[in-house]
């Protein structure tokens, strides 16, 4: 089915650019859409996935739709929230699309009133975890994992799940002083959100910042860095690393150890939404479907690297291999509500003081 | 025959408006200088005494940011950081790049030609790429550090604390002082240094009690330059601080931005503010000093030799300097990034040999984005490059031997926009162009990148221009008034022609900062228009970091190979 | 017609006066000098005509037209008085070849190339430059400099021309010689010259009137016989030559005559405006004027030969009288001892 579609795809391209048939399973009235976004004729984006990362897939939609330009700006998704809402509140019209890792902050722009309502014709194929007021979707499934030095760390020093990772670093606190990392909690937000989620989950908590403190660990805002570090040997141990990076890291690097830890997994999922003073709304419509469609996806979870958060694809990296290989222990962090909690000023402070606190073993 | 007292202004004659109206370019330029200036400084003054951002409806006045970071513990250890890590950088920076700015330019030291470009290097090189190539050379698990435990047992050296960031700091900004140093000493007629030789000075004495102090303005200037920067030491610090949580400045901001969820600009812009505050008495001290520098040498009419002076058997030691400093300045941290750009993993019990590779630089080729960006970021250098140099030049001249309040201003005014870090620098300079109706139509241009560039670098170009300016005789100039010319043909026929060194100097300077510039321009970005300082950047976060070290080492040796063609062939920074 | 004056003029650096009221006239084809000591403002006065400083009061007018006036606020800029400066240092433009740092003048005027070429090249042919039209300054030795900064001054022809210290910077041999030919230059082509200058000796030869300055107001102006032989003040006097000097006191005075009496010694001298009998007075006699005479008689002196110093075409007598120190010349040498001295009555100035 999936050739055949792109195949019918490319000649009816070829004849009638503007009239373009929509893609098998879609409303019947897409075909407008498509239309009205071949006359925008361009889609801009903001995105914290590099360009080279994107490029598998920014091609792959001009082969579907070679009418609308893909204006790819990649920044971090501190810089990318900046300039979003300065932008909108000066009227002057921002990104059509803002497709970030922090979903915290995606969450928040939800929230403000910041994003266009859409119910994307592939909204049904999500888990209902990674929908948000049919305004913004999930569109990856990227684990936290554990990173060790191979050369290094052997045998049952290899943590294994979470309660292992805090046994491993209380008991044997001299082989990994100062060799234990993971993110700063206060300039990470990925890093922030996960460890909400590991106290959530991981009643044994407390023992591992325990741990932290006691090896002096070392914290970073960027994960190639820790990747940099676990490789070369400075540190031995990385906690909560985020995976698609991680893997494809371990792939051709020999010195680099990925676990996925058994007990529990998180799961971050690259928040998309589009802008409600999008100058082409209609091209943003045809992007964000594309992202979430099967086509889409399956690229997402092999030439991008990422990992798919559709379970009907079939790709290198997708959620289903994952939920296949640790079943009901996969933690999504849900696109909702829940996760802007810790954007509350006086909550956040309180819980970045508590975790001072339990790194000196003082709770 | 000074004319200090009284000075002429083109003022007077029959009619009123035309007296003005030749005022007006230059108070034209002023004023320019001052809203571009002004323009993103009072946003960020304004959005300090703020409870939320400044287009938010939600927000109060108030000084709860202020509040908030004084009672924060992280911003003193990070103020009294950064404070540290700048002044031992200063001190280091200037005697070092004064020492060897009179090597190269008063001494008859072999080789010159072919060393200037490489005393260049650590300015073109982005912090953070440098920092990380320390990291690799000679961090815990480098590869100079592990030859040195086979050698001695253990590393003499802590890479991550703050004495090394000082030096490392220090040593990579010796270029910058050496600029200064050596447009100044260019200037200082021989005779001084042959009377010290006659009277019986080694050339170290001759360099120390003569030829150094005579260009004590340029060296005060570069210090209080040098500190700034040391202020505003962001890639460096990151890289090198983190790992044993020495917070600096920037660092702390970094860590502000996120550390209550959503970025705090208040917060930000608070730190900011207080460090503006340190500009002014900085800038005081620095005029008090100077206030005695009204003997300083400059070119009179008569045109004078240069003869250089022999170093005899302190050549050695000169050698030995030079060496030292070019071996831990440029050497390592470049063989750290050459090593990571063709390796594919590295560090403990790592076969460099088997972990050899060339699919790094393949990945840089393969992204058209990647080359794409050099020649950009080349492109801009030079083009953006002069014309930053030539807006520098117009003030300048508006600046130009007049000691009056306008000058003062002019004095505080450049300063500032770099005590602003880069990180919040940026932002402004977004807000200005999003929120001032007249200037949003060039937001998306790259005039936009330009002017930010040029307003955060003021002092620093413009210094070795007016410098310059300073050393044309007035006499020049009146002799070209007595035979007729008006202001604007003197400044063209005459002043201009007479600064070019300067003005080439202030390009290259120029250059060499557009080469690693990231945060000022970064929200102006658009795609097209990528640079290389925001591509190394991306690729950091990325986590490809093999391939920021081979596309860094491509930059590197590309500009250095256009540098010492430069200098070799057309621009000469010596006559 | 005059082409230049200037009328009580002030001028003041700040709150410290230069310039106290100082007027000259300077009409066609004359050489004037500006003398005095340092600090005297010759100079400032020569940069105040040129526009290169303000006055606060006074005028000055060049031709018959007014380019300063302190009462109505005309200030015409320098590079509007159409004046040819020839700077101390000579501040010719290093870029510029010689021809260029000459021909910038009449391009300012905008005259035609090939005019200009013709004018340019005139210029340097009087002054003998015109092998040197595309040398550099740097490659050119002092006099040379010094005649390329007047080519640069006269080739537009201005009404006047101003020169400041034209000669100070040459050594001594070449300095004679250029004093002559300057002079020369100037009266050939009928121009009319302001010089500043700190050397009587160059101002007596080349100018027609001099004016002396002192602490910024006019001292004295006249022709150069003048100013040397009939000086009205001490200052002027003792400005104008070397001299002898004697103190003492004025016992008498009659018929223009003063009676000067020091200590051991009486002579009769020209009474000085300033002299008046009963009063401490100053006598002042050119080295020339004092003659070693064959013995005692009126108005003769006697003195203690200290040294003799030999100068190739005369011999110079040093001598003491009591605290006195007279010099004299001679042809011959003199025995040591004690010689007589006549001082000619009209000679020795009372003042």
């Amino acid at each position: 089915m999936y050739p055949k579609l792109a195949a019918f795809a490319l000649v009816v391209t070829s004849w009638a650019a503007f009239a373009q048939s929509p893609p098998a399973g879609y409303p019947a009235d897409y075909a407008q859409t498509i239309a009205a976004a071949n006359k925008e004729g361009k889609v801009v984006i903001y995105s914290a996935l590099d360009t080279k990362a994107a490029q598998p897939l920014i091609k792959d939609f001009n082969a579907l739709y070679p009418n609308v330009k893909v204006e790819y700006n990649d920044m971090n998704s501190t810089e990318m929230y900046n300039r979003f809402i300065a932008e909108a509140a000066s009227g002057q019209g921002s990104a059509d699309v803002m497709w970030s890792s922090a979903m915290d902050l995606q969450v928040k722009l939800v929230d403000d009133g910041q994003a266009m309502a859409y119910t994307s014709p592939e909204a049904a194929k999500l888990p209902t975890w990674a929908v948000y007021k049919n305004q913004a979707y999930g569109t990856t499934y990227e684990p936290a994992v554990f990173i060790y030095n191979k050369r290094l760390v052997t045998g049952d020093e290899i943590p294994q799940d979470h309660a292992a990772f805090a046994k491993i670093i209380n008991t044997k606190t001299d082989k990994f002083k100062g060799k234990v990392t993971t993110y700063d909690i206060e300039k990470s937000g990925v890093g922030f959100m996960f460890v909400v989620q590991d106290t959530k989950f991981f009643p044994g908590m407390k023992d591992l910042e325990k741990g932290f403190g006691a090896t002096s660990y070392k914290v970073y805002s960027s994960t190639g860095n820790m990747l940099e570090k676990v490789s070369s040997g400075e540190h031995l141990l990385g906690y909560n690393v985020l995976g698609s990076y991680a893997l494809v890291r371990a792939k051709k690097d020999p010195n680099l150890g990925v676990v996925l830890p058994k007990d529990y997994t998180l799961v971050l999922s690259r928040v998309m939404f589009i802008g409600k003073q999008a100058k082409n709304p209609n091209a943003a419509k045809l992007w964000t479907d594309y992202v979430l469609s099967q086509r889409g996806q399956k690229l997402i979870g092999s030439d991008v690297e990422l990992f798919s958060i559709r379970n009907d694809v079939d790709a290198e990296y997708t959620a289903a291999s994952l939920n296949k290989q640790l079943g009901s222990n996969v933690k999504p962090i849900p696109v909702s509500a829940e996760i802007v909690t810790y954007l509350d000023q006086k909550k956040r402070l309180e819980f970045l003081s508590n975790w001072k606190a339990a790194l000196t073993g003082t709770k | 025959m000074a004319t200090v007292a009284s000075p002429r202004a083109s003022v007077g004659g029959a009619s009123g408006a035309a007296a003005w109206l030749a005022q007006a370019p230059r108070a034209l330029t002023i004023i320019v200088t001052a809203a571009a200036v002004f323009a993103p400084l009072s946003l960020i003054l304004y959005q300090s005494v703020l409870s939320a951002p400044f287009f938010d409806v939600r927000k109060t006045l108030g000084l709860e940011a202020y509040e908030f970071i004084f009672a924060d513990p992280d911003f003193w250890q990070a103020l009294l950081n950064s404070v540290l890590i700048a002044a031992g950088m200063t001190l280091i920076a200037v005697p070092l790049g004064a020492v060897l700015a009179f090597v190269m330019e008063r001494t008859d030291f072999p080789g010159k030609r072919w060393i200037e470009p490489m005393l260049l290097v650590p300015s073109f090189v982005s912090p953070m790429v440098l920092s990380f190539g320390y990291v690799v050379a000679a961090g815990p698990v480098g590869f100079y550090s592990v030859w040195a435990t086979e050698l001695f047992g253990g590393i003499p050296w802590g890479l991550y604390s703050l004495p090394a960031m000082a030096v490392i700091a220090g040593l990579t900004h010796v270029p910058n002082v050496y600029i200064y140093a050596s447009s100044a000493l260019k200037s200082l007629g021989s005779d001084v240094e042959e009377a010290a030789r006659v009277v019986g000075a080694s050339p170290f004495r001759v360099a120390v009690t003569v030829s150094l102090p005579l260009i004590m303005p340029a060296l005060l200037f570069s210090a209080v330059l040098v500190f700034f920067l040391g202020i505003e030491l962001f890639g460096l610090p990151l890289v090198l601080g983190d790992p044993e949580g020495h917070l600096v400045l920037s660092t702390y901001l970094y860590k502000l931005t996120n550390k209550l969820g959503t970025p705090s600009y208040h917060l930000m812009a608070a730190v900011a503010i207080c460090i503006v505050a340190m500009t002014f008495p900085l800038v005081l001290l620095q005029r008090k000093l100077l206030q005695n520098a009204r003997k300083y040498a400059t070119i009179k009419g008569k045109a004078g030799r240069i003869r250089e002076l022999p170093l005899g058997k302190w050549k050695w030691l000169a050698v030995g300097l030079l060496g030292f400093w070019l071996f831990v300045s440029v050497v390592v941290p470049l063989s750290g990034i050459a090593l990571r750009a063709f390796v594919n993993n590295w560090g403990f019990g790592v076969s460099l040999v088997e972990a050899f590779t060339l699919d790094n630089f393949r990945a840089v080729f393969d992204e058209p984005t990647h080359v794409r960006a050099i020649w950009n970021t080349i492109l801009i250098g030079t083009v953006g490059g002069a014309i930053t140099v030539a807006c520098y030049t117009a003030i300048g001249f508006a600046t130009h031997r007049r000691n009056d309040g306008w000058s003062r201003v002019v004095d505080y005014l450049v300063l500032v926009p770099r005590a602003v870090p880069g990180l919040l620098i940026g932002l402004a300079f977004l807000w200005v162009f999003l929120f001032f109706p007249p200037l949003t139509p060039l937001r998306q241009t790259i005039f936009s990148m330009c002017l930010a560039y040029t307003v955060v670098w003021l002092a620093y170009g413009m210094r070795l221009v007016s410098s310059s300016l300073m050393q044309v005789s007035t006499e020049l100039e009146e002799a070209a008034r007595t035979v007729g010319a008006s202001r604007g043909r003197i400044s063209r026929d005459i002043t201009l022609p007479l600064i070019r060194h300067g003005l080439i100097g202030s390009w290259l300077l120029v250059f060499m900062i557009f080469e690693r510039e990231y945060s000022t321009g970064v929200y102006l970005l658009a795609p097209g228009t990528e640079v290389i300082g925001a591509q190394l950047v991306s690729l950091w976060q990325g986590g490809a970091i093999d391939v920021v070290a081979a596309l860094s080492l491509i930059n590197i040796v590309l500009v250095f190979i256009g540098l010492a063609f430069a200098l070799r062939f057309g621009v000469k920074l010596r006559d | 017609m005059a082409e230049l004056t200037v009328e009580n003029l002030h001028l003041k650096y700040g709150d410290n006066p230069i310039l106290k009221g100082v007027a000259l006239t300077l009409n066609r084809g004359e050489v004037v000098s500006l003398l005095g000591p340092s600090g005297s403002g010759k100079t400032t006065l020569l940069r105040a005509v040129a526009g290169l400083e303000v006055p606060h009061e006074g005028s000055i007018k060049i031709a018959d037209k007014v380019v300063f006036n302190g009462a109505n606020g005309i200030d015409t800029p320098a590079e509007g008085r159409n004046l040819g400066l020839v700077f101390q240092s000579y501040a010719l433009w290093p870029h510029k070849t010689v021809y260029d740092n000459v021909a910038y003048g009449l391009k300012l005027r905008k005259i035609a190339g090939s005019d200009v070429k013709k004018r340019v090249n005139d210029a340097l042919a009087q002054l003998s430059l015109d092998h040197l039209a595309e040398r550099f300054p740097h490659q050119l030795s002092g006099g040379q400099q010094q005649r390329v900064a007047l080519a640069r001054a006269l080739v537009y022809n201005p009404p006047v021309i101003l020169l400041d210290e034209p000669l100070s910077n040459l050594d001594a041999k070449l300095r004679e010689e250029a004093r002559a030919w300057l002079r020369e230059l100037i009266v050939r082509m009928q121009l009319s010259a302001l010089c500043v200058t700190h050397d009587q000796g160059e101002a007596l030869a080349m100018s027609d009137r001099i004016l002396l300055l002192n602490g910024g107001k006019i001292e004295q102006q006249g022709t150069p016989q003048q100013m040397y032989s009939n000086p009205e003040s001490l200052f002027t006097a003792d400005f104008m030559g070397s001299n002898n000097r004697l103190t003492g006191r004025i016992v008498e005075i009659s018929n223009g005559s003063a009676l000067l009496e020091g200590t051991g010694w009486k002579l009769w001298g020209a009474a000085k405006s300033s002299a008046k009998s009963g009063t401490p007075g100053v006598g002042m006699i050119r080295l020339e004027r004092i003659r070693i005479a064959a013995g005692p008689g009126d108005n003769h002196l006697a003195a203690d030969l200290t040294t003799s110093m030999y100068l190739g075409d005369k011999w110079e007598h040093l001598f003491a009288l009591g605290e006195e120190r007279l010099r004299a010349y001679g042809d011959r040498p003199l025995s040591t001892g004690q010689h007589w001295l006549e001082v000619p009555k009209s000679e020795l100035w009372v003042f």
